[in-house]
């Protein structure tokens, strides 16, 4: 019986949400069920599971950090500058990387050292990291630096930075055997915060911090360490996904992926994350980005306008939360009734 | 009186004259009452939403959703228009948008128990695909001009729009220091179990709080639509997290139970000043995030500290005091552990 429990797990649920999803999409519109074309639509939304991943570690701990959208264009536009200024690409992208890890674990160094939310921090971190990636461009032009294009670094603040070598593009474009690149790469970091989150002390630690905080100090748990270490994974995952897009596009902008906070969120809960803390899953994480990104891909080859997605994705949202909430409604309601069954037979027993 | 210098509130208004006048010695332009007279009207619409998420937010729940509740209410305050209804009808159909799109979410919060910052962010997709759908997408132009006369007629050179958010908001703040049930909000949030056992419905403060949310965001698409005099389909659009950036600088906590309507009347200003000054210091307008991001983490940042230190020093004197009365009682033999 307990090794069937898997099929009880939210996972498995996600999983066969995944499957009738794709076979209802199948049905009204059988070109959407072309394997190719599943595999590479996924270019068009991992960058919102890379983020996720990312985040879902963070939303263990019982934290959140809101400002992965704006550290994804500061790594794309940090990136796109360090080549333009002459960095060999492979240094542009450590650089955008550092970026990402550093401003991750400045978050988290505010969040372990004060006592102020995580939400109003990384609130603030939002602004400040998307003034500091629409703003770059201009500094560097008022620091004297000479871009090699006409108008210098601050026409980038507008058009992006074209011209990447192939060598980064293919992270983005290019594929293994089947596989787009930008889903390797999301795979790669599936796996590693899964083996993180389920195998390691560190992931342990996580889930204590998250269920409560206190009492993982007072256990030993090195707690500033572990939430510096995690809010840098997710700058660090946040960086990851705006450079995939950024390949994915061939361009680097500050603005990208401004928009995908509702859906970053929505794929950690819709996960099965409680926002709490304590209580979430890397795989659930990846599946629910995958129902939600193929929902918006279906939803826009039947010809519906991408208008009506959000609409759809904050129902699913609150329907996911909502049905979970009345589902464990249920479960203790029943669980009540089957104590006091019990209860009343063993007083029943005894009255004999 | 001492404790209107200690609070928050004033930090940030002193904060808020210190960086004008620090300014106006790069350029004088900034303190000619134009200036000033234009700022405090382009932080009306922020300024409302604030308030709303003021409510909220003392109550220790949080609403992204104000923005895209801003948006609708001017899409439908637009629509109205156009269709030739009276400015009055149209001005209560915005607010009522408002107003029920708060209550979408006070249901969501308090009867379903969903945790606030996921209902509302689900319903910040819905309302602002739902305003998108009501308009095909596109701009509501050719709204009659009498709207605009709000925003431009003027008495004593400021702008009527001014005048009436700032009787609304003292309307507002009397209201809260003379309603004994507003005090319900800080007590929800303080302490909800708390609360509940004194007796307060805590359920109906908290659907109150959300409810108030909607209906000022209703009343900030009204500011919004009568000052440009179009609906736009960016309305809104990410003020959300503007709005709870300027509560938060001006002293609400998130965690519930303190600040006041001034919190959102100064924290509004401040950002809205932020913007300005940088326009008066020849800064490129791509780096206000920046600094509206670096002055929330600051003075967040400095609170906490503050807070500490004064934590800190009420310790060191208690620890003093306790071992002056210990030495004292001592010969008598007598414990000190009663004192508290």
């Amino acid at each position: 019986m307990s090794n069937l429990r898997w099929l009880k797990s939210w996972e498995f649920a996600l999983l066969v949400a995944l499957m009738v999803e794709l076979a209802v999409l199948g049905m009204i519109n059988p070109a959407f069920l072309n394997v190719q074309n599943l595999l590479y639509s996924t270019s068009d939304f991992v960058h919102v599971i890379i983020a996720a991943v990312g985040l879902t570690l963070i939303i263990m701990t019982g934290g959140i950090d809101i400002s992965g959208v704006s550290l994804m264009g500061l790594a794309s536009i940090v990136l796109g500058l360090s080549f333009v200024a002459g960095a060999p690409i492979w240094l542009a992208v450590g650089v955008a990387l550092a970026v990402g890890l550093l401003a991750g674990a400045f978050n988290g160094s505010v969040v372990a050292n004060t006592d102020v939310n995580p939400l109003v921090i990384t609130l603030a971190m939002l602004f400040l990291y998307s003034g500091v990636a629409t703003g770059l461009p201009t500094l560097l032009d008022m620091l004297g630096f000479k871009a090699y294009g006409a108008g210098g670094f601050e026409a980038y603040q507008y058009e992006g930075i074209n011209g990447l070598p192939k060598s980064f593009t293919w992270f983005g474009t290019g594929r293994i055997g089947w596989l787009p690149m930008p889903l390797v790469v999301t795979l790669v970091l599936t796996l590693i915060a899964g083996w993180l989150m389920g195998h390691t002390r560190f992931g342990r630690f996580l889930q204590l911090i998250g269920v409560n905080a206190e009492a993982a100090r007072h256990t030993g748990v090195p707690l500033k360490r572990t939430l510096i270490t995690v809010y840098a994974l997710n700058g660090l995952a946040a960086a990851v996904a705006g450079l995939v897009l950024t390949a994915y596009f061939t361009s680097a902008r500050s603005d990208l992926g401004a928009e995908a906070l509702l859906n970053i969120i929505t794929a950690v809960v819709l996960g099965g994350s409680s926002i709490y803390g304590g209580e979430g899953s890397v795989l659930g994480t990846f599946l629910a980005g995958l129902v939600l990104g193929y929902l918006r891909q279906g939803l826009l080859a039947l010809g519906i306008t991408s208008d009506v997605v959000p609409v759809i994705v904050g129902a699913l949202l609150i329907g996911s939360v909502a049905g979970r909430i009345g589902l464990a409604a249920l479960q203790r309601s029943r669980a009540n009734r089957a104590a006091y069954e019990t209860e009343r037979q063993a007083v029943a027993a005894n009255g004999e | 009186m001492s404790r209107i210098f200690k609070s928050r509130e004033f930090l940030v208004l002193l904060l808020l004259v210190g960086m004008i006048l620090a300014v106006s010695t790069v350029n004088k332009a900034v303190l000619r009452p134009v200036t000033l007279i234009n700022i405090l009207n382009s932080s009306l619409f922020l300024m409302l939403i604030a308030i709303g998420q003021m409510f909220v937010i003392l109550t220790r729940g949080i609403d992204v959703s104000v923005g895209a509740i801003a948006g609708v209410s001017a899409v439908i305050f637009g629509f109205a228009l156009n269709a030739g209804f009276p400015l009055p009808v149209a001005m209560a159909a915005a607010l009522l948008t408002g107003l029920l799109a708060g209550m979408v979410n006070a249901v969501g919060v308090v009867f379903v128990g969903i945790p606030p910052i996921i209902m509302t962010l689900g319903t910040l997709g819905i309302y602002r695909g739902l305003m998108r759908v009501l308009t095909g997408g596109s701009w509501i132009e050719s709204i009659p001009r009498n709207i605009k006369a709000l925003a431009v007629t003027r008495f004593a050179s400021i702008p009527l729009m001014v005048w009436g958010v700032a009787v609304l908001v003292i309307v507002v703040a009397i209201l809260m220091h003379r309603i004994r049930a507003t005090r319900h909000f800080y007590a929800v949030g303080d302490n909800l179990d708390g609360a509940y056992l004194l007796g307060i419905n805590t359920r109906r403060t908290r659907f109150i709080a959300f409810s108030l949310a909607g209906l000022f965001a209703g009343a900030a698409a009204i500011v919004f639509v009568g000052q440009i005099g179009f609906v736009p389909m960016q309305t809104g659009d990410g003020q959300e997290l503007k709005a709870i950036a300027a509560v938060v600088l001006g002293g609400v906590s998130l965690m519930g139970g303190t600040g006041s309507i001034w919190s959102a009347v100064i924290g509004a200003l401040f950002l809205t000043a932020v913007d300005s000054m940088m326009i008066f210091l020849r800064i490129p307008g791509s780096w206000n995030n920046a600094v509206a991001g670096a002055v929330l983490l600051a003075v967040v940042v400095l609170d906490y500290a503050i807070r500490r230190a004064a934590e800190k020093r009420r310790l060191t004197l208690r620890a003093a005091e306790m071992l002056r009365a210990e030495t004292a009682m001592a010969p008598a033999g007598v414990q000190s552990e009663g004192r508290a």
